[in-house]
């Protein structure tokens, strides 16, 4: 038997049941599809066609009364609501093309918002994981804000001094701990503490203990040098073995002592970085070598953050500082000689700020760019919406029969309203579900993108109330707003309708109009997006073209890290030679030269210079970059020299004291004129004055979005200052890939000296880690803005679709009275011109509007840049057109025969 | 055939004899009895098709009837229903009370019954 045919009437009966509130047992259901069936297999047999026969079966149900049927009337469980959505889940059954695209659509929306949410959440808005954090507070001054600022050990001792008044205070510094004994290193991420971190973060390890005073002295304690790690730490490297405790750790060569594991879900105090080792600040000596800070007045590396006590206000604890000020400042001024840095020291007052989300480096930087790009998520979400609404108003209207049904049978407007406010419910919950695991992956995936070689990210994305509450409060926003136009008109349909088949024109051309204004308000809201996508890859692009005075591939960078080299300084540079010359015979290398710096590295050096006999230059303008360089540096960076001469062994210590500089210091210190010959005079330095040999092209320092500086160069041989104790040997390849040559050159430099600490990287990678914020919003406003223009093209298609079908009429007319194909097209192709035309316009006023935000975020473009905008409204144009073209294509072909025989 | 107000009421009392009647010879299925009750009435007595089997419920309720889902070869699954020993003895009570009824009226309103 055809039970296909069984299955159709038995659909239509529960839905004949649900449309007079009655509940039917599904043996009944059965025994009517059965007889329903019969009926109209009986018509068939009589010679009736498909449709008549069916005509007939349906009438019977028309007709049918249930009252009598089902012993109760359904379920009211919760005021009906149970019933709601058991008919709700049914209907979204009933269309599953229609429920899938929506469901995906706001997953997508929702997860997006949520993925980009939880990075908000945890950068900006989450207070540390440790016990009433918003007593914390950090020291900064009222020139520099407390996240950035930093301050000298002498400083903090004397702050250590006065920790009884406050509930307690400590100070840390960041610091990468190279865990390799020798040979390529590898690194954990870790600070520098002082004992007090355990009492004022209220941090109790798991296992063993935290370091105390008695840790944390000069050169480490009495059982010598104590190190506590992270809980994840403990259990990837020992496997959570609880006699991890008393082992030695091998932090940059030296031998720690284990004596702590710290819980888990502790990073640190700052956001964006994860502790997996911590060591007390006084055996910095140790790591740090004879570059140690502990006894420099000069260098500011130290964070230091307080607990207060309960009660104590921000402004008590900087007043209660301040008034001790300079008394600190007395017994911390650096020595005499530096007199600017005198001059300036502790000068500007002492702020203590509130500190419960922690300190971040990251915070700064992103927030913008996350700002922005949580806008656009929300654009998004609001186009998946608007496009969510158009399908469920495309479907209202084919259920109004059935509505109308259920206002003759008595249910009110708010019943029918609410039948459908379910449907919507049940959507926006399905696409929250599928978008909150979207999210976990997604948000895994940005802050993986974030994170670069030498700079790894984490931040703590686990679910918390705030991220839970921000996607019920998106799913509940997002139900309305797709929900709400379609259940209202529905359930505005007058129960009279349930007879009348006539009316539809009317309801069809009103919902056509809403239909209208929320695509044309689509195409507005893509174009923005869109406007916003090119403008950011286009920045990316410009940013990754940009001359940079250099040529970034086929470099292998190698830090050869000189702290811990036994030899003394003259020695150290001898050092260098030999490794440089042993890696420039390797197989596979064109040239190597080394330097002190490499750029757009971590690090920066600048010295305040005069031309001699040139007009004299004040504050800032004095300053320019250095590096000290080995000869063959410029060759291997293919870096141009304009005039004059590259350095060479002759120049050594005890020879003519020389530099090179380029052509953006000659533009500044000389007007342009050839600094060959011209005497430079380094200032507050012990320097002898250099003569410039040489002149090279502009090369970027720090900064890829700077222009690049004025650069000073000097040989490494005669620079005596070593500021960086770090040798980076820069290898050119004959052409393989710079990673390819990782092995030989470390082996290479092993054979030199065993005991070196070696760091590779591609010159090419390091380059392109300072475009990571750039690549990561190009990419993010790429991907939506494509999304957009899908959904916008979707929404087109759509309303196109509908209004053919319900022109058909009308089409087929106009058909048979000659109307030529052309024509037709023509006639459906100009609603869709005009929706995207007025969807344009409002998009660029709104671009105009919106670009004013994102300007900082952009590089060599104008946010109104009239290009982007063009190129915006053209591709909209192309979509649009796309989109209106496939259904007046199918116009073109409707038989004008058969649309005068259904009417 | 059009009934009159009158007999248009007595009709629905009528469903349950007809009914109960019409599966005395036989089992049938609710699609068959429609389709009896409209041939040999000549289409002059009509169910409304949900209210048949309102009243097959009912009956059954009563244990008057019996259904049952029977599949047989070729053909879709159909409830079918049987008279029970019950259902005889009311049928056989209703059939005299009808007859006595019809006697009585036809007596009274001069109505000829053959």
């Amino acid at each position: 038997m055809r039970d296909r045919e069984l299955r159709e009437w038995r659909v239509l009966v529960r839905a004949r049941a649900d449309a007079e509130w009655r509940a039917l047992s599904s043996e009944v259901i059965d025994e009517l599809a059965c007889h329903l069936a019969d009926q109209y297999a009986a018509a068939r047999r009589g010679g009736a066609s498909d449709a008549e026969a069916r005509g007939v079966a349906q009438q019977l149900l028309n007709a049918a009364s249930f009252l009598e049927l089902s012993k109760r009337p359904r379920a009211r469980i919760g005021g009906g609501y149970g019933h709601d959505l058991k008919v709700a889940v049914r209907q979204l059954r009933a269309t599953p093309i229609v429920t899938i695209v929506a469901v995906l659509s706001l997953a997508l929306g929702i997860g997006a918002n949520t993925a980009i949410f939880s990075l908000v959440d945890s950068l900006l808005l989450r207070a540390l994981p440790v016990k009433d954090p918003e007593r914390l507070a950090v020291l900064g001054d009222t020139t520099i804000p407390a996240n950035d600022q930093s301050w000298t050990y002498a400083i903090w001792q004397q702050l250590h001094e006065r920790r009884a008044r406050f509930d307690n205070v400590f100070a840390w510094s960041q610091w990468r701990f190279n865990l390799s004994e020798r040979g390529e290193t590898e690194f954990a991420d870790g600070i520098l503490a002082s004992a007090g971190m355990f009492d004022t973060l209220r941090v109790e390890p798991v296992l063993g203990r935290g370091f105390t005073e008695a840790d944390d002295v000069r050169g480490g304690g009495s059982d010598g040098p104590a190190a506590v790690i992270s809980y994840s730490f403990w259990q990837r490297r020992y496997g959570g073995a609880a006699d991890a405790l008393g082992r030695r750790l091998t932090l940059n060569g030296v031998p720690f002592t284990i004596i702590g594991v710290l819980p888990p879900g502790f990073f640190g105090t700052d956001v964006g970085r994860r502790i997996e080792v911590a060591v007390p600040v006084g055996t910095e000596p140790l790591l740090r070598g004879r570059q140690s800070m502990l006894d420099e007045r000069r260098a500011w590396w130290l964070s230091v953050m307080f607990r207060l006590k309960p009660g104590q206000t921000f402004d008590q604890a900087t007043a209660l500082l301040r008034s001790e000020q300079p008394q600190i400042r007395e017994a911390t001024l650096p020595p005499a000689g530096a007199d600017d840095a005198r001059r300036d020291f502790l000068k500007a007052a002492f702020v203590v700020a509130p500190a419960a989300n922690g300190t971040s480096s990251l915070r700064e930087r992103y927030r913008r760019p996350l700002t922005t790009i949580l806008v656009v998520v929300g654009l998004v979400l609001l186009i998946a919406c608007l496009n969510i609404a158009n399908l469920l108003l495309a479907r209202a209207t084919v259920r109004r029969h059935e509505m109308s049904v259920r206002a003759a049978l008595g249910a009110s407007g708010w019943r029918i309203a609410r039948q459908l406010l379910i449907e919507s419910l049940v959507l926006s919950i399905s696409g929250a579900a599928l978008g909150l695991l979207l999210a976990q992956w997604g948000s895994r995936v940005l802050v993986q993108q974030l994170s670069t070689r030498t700079n790894t990210v984490f931040l703590d994305l686990s679910l918390d109330w705030r991220i839970l509450a921000f996607t019920a409060g998106v799913t509940v926003a997002t139900t309305l707003l797709f929900g709400i136009a379609p259940a209202f008109r529905t359930a505005r349909v007058a129960p009279i309708e349930a007879i009348r088949e006539l009316g539809r024109g009317m309801i069809g051309s009103r919902r056509l109009t809403l239909a209208g204004t929320l695509v044309a308000t689509q195409v507005a809201l893509s174009m923005v997006l869109l406007v916003a996508a090119m403008l950011f890859v286009r920045t990316f692009a410009n940013l990754a073209s940009r001359p940079i005075g250099f040529d970034r591939n086929g470099v292998l960078l190698v830090n050869v890290d000189l702290r811990r080299a036994p030899e003394p300084a003259e020695q150290r540079r001898e050092l260098g030679d030999r490794i440089v010359e042993a890696v420039r015979t390797l197989p596979g290398v064109k040239s190597a030269s080394a330097s002190a710096l490499s750029p757009i590295g971590n690090m920066s050096w600048n010295g305040a210079f005069q031309v001699v006999g040139a007009p004299p230059q004040t504050g800032r303008q004095r300053l320019a970059y250095r590096n000290a360089l080995a000869p063959g540096w410029f060759a291997t960076y293919g870096t141009a020299l304009v005039s004059g001469r590259d350095f060479e062994p002759a120049d050594r210590a005890g020879s003519a004291a020389v530099a090179i500089v380029n052509q953006a210091f000659a533009r500044r210190f000389l007007d342009g004129k050839s600094p060959i010959g011209r005497t430079l005079r380094i200032e507050n330095s012990s320097e002898s004055p250099l003569e410039v040999v040489g002149v090279v092209e502009n090369a970027v320092y720090r900064s890829l979005r700077d222009d690049p500086p004025p650069t000073v160069y000097t040989p490494m041989a005669q620079t005596i200052d070593d500021p960086f104790a770090q040798l980076i040997v820069s290898v050119r390849t004959a052409g393989g890939a710079p990673a390819l040559l990782t092995r030989s050159v470390a082996a290479a430099i092993n054979g030199v000296h065993p005991d070196l600490a070696l760091t590779f990287r591609p010159l090419a990678d390091q380059v392109n880690a300072a475009m990571t914020q750039e690549r990561v919003v190009a990419m993010l406003s790429g991907f939506f803005g494509v999304l957009a223009l899908l959904l916008a093209g979707l929404g087109l298609y759509g309303v196109t679709a509908y209004a053919v079908s319900q022109r058909r009429a009308e089409i087929g007319v106009r058909m048979a009275l000659g109307a030529a194909p052309a024509g037709v097209m023509r006639l459906v192709l100009r609603r869709v011109g005009v929706l995207v035309l007025l969807g344009v316009l409002a998009g660029v006023g709104l671009s105009w509007w919106a670009s004013r935000f994102v300007s900082t975020l952009l590089f060599a473009l104008e946010p109104r840049d009239p290009v982007t905008l063009a190129g915006a409204a053209l591709t909209l144009g192309l979509i649009g057109a796309l989109a209106g073209w496939i259904p007046a294509y199918r116009a073109t072909r409707i038989d004008p025969a058969e649309v005068l025989r259904e009417g | 055939m059009e009934f009159g107000g009158a007999i248009r009421e007595a009709k629905k009392g009528t469903a349950e004899l007809v009914v109960l009647a019409f599966l005395e010879a036989e089992p049938r299925h609710g699609y068959e009895l429609t389709q009896l009750i409209e041939e040999r009435s000549g289409g002059a007595l009509t169910f409304n098709f949900a209210s048949l089997y309102a009243t097959l419920y009912k009956l059954e309720e009563r244990k008057w009837i019996q259904g049952r889902w029977v599949e047989k070869s070729g053909q879709r699954r159909r409830r079918y229903y049987k008279i029970t020993a019950t259902g005889r003895e009311v049928l056989a009570s209703q059939r005299k009370e009808w007859r006595q009824f019809f006697e009585l009226i036809g007596d009274l309103a001069g109505v000829r019954y053959a």
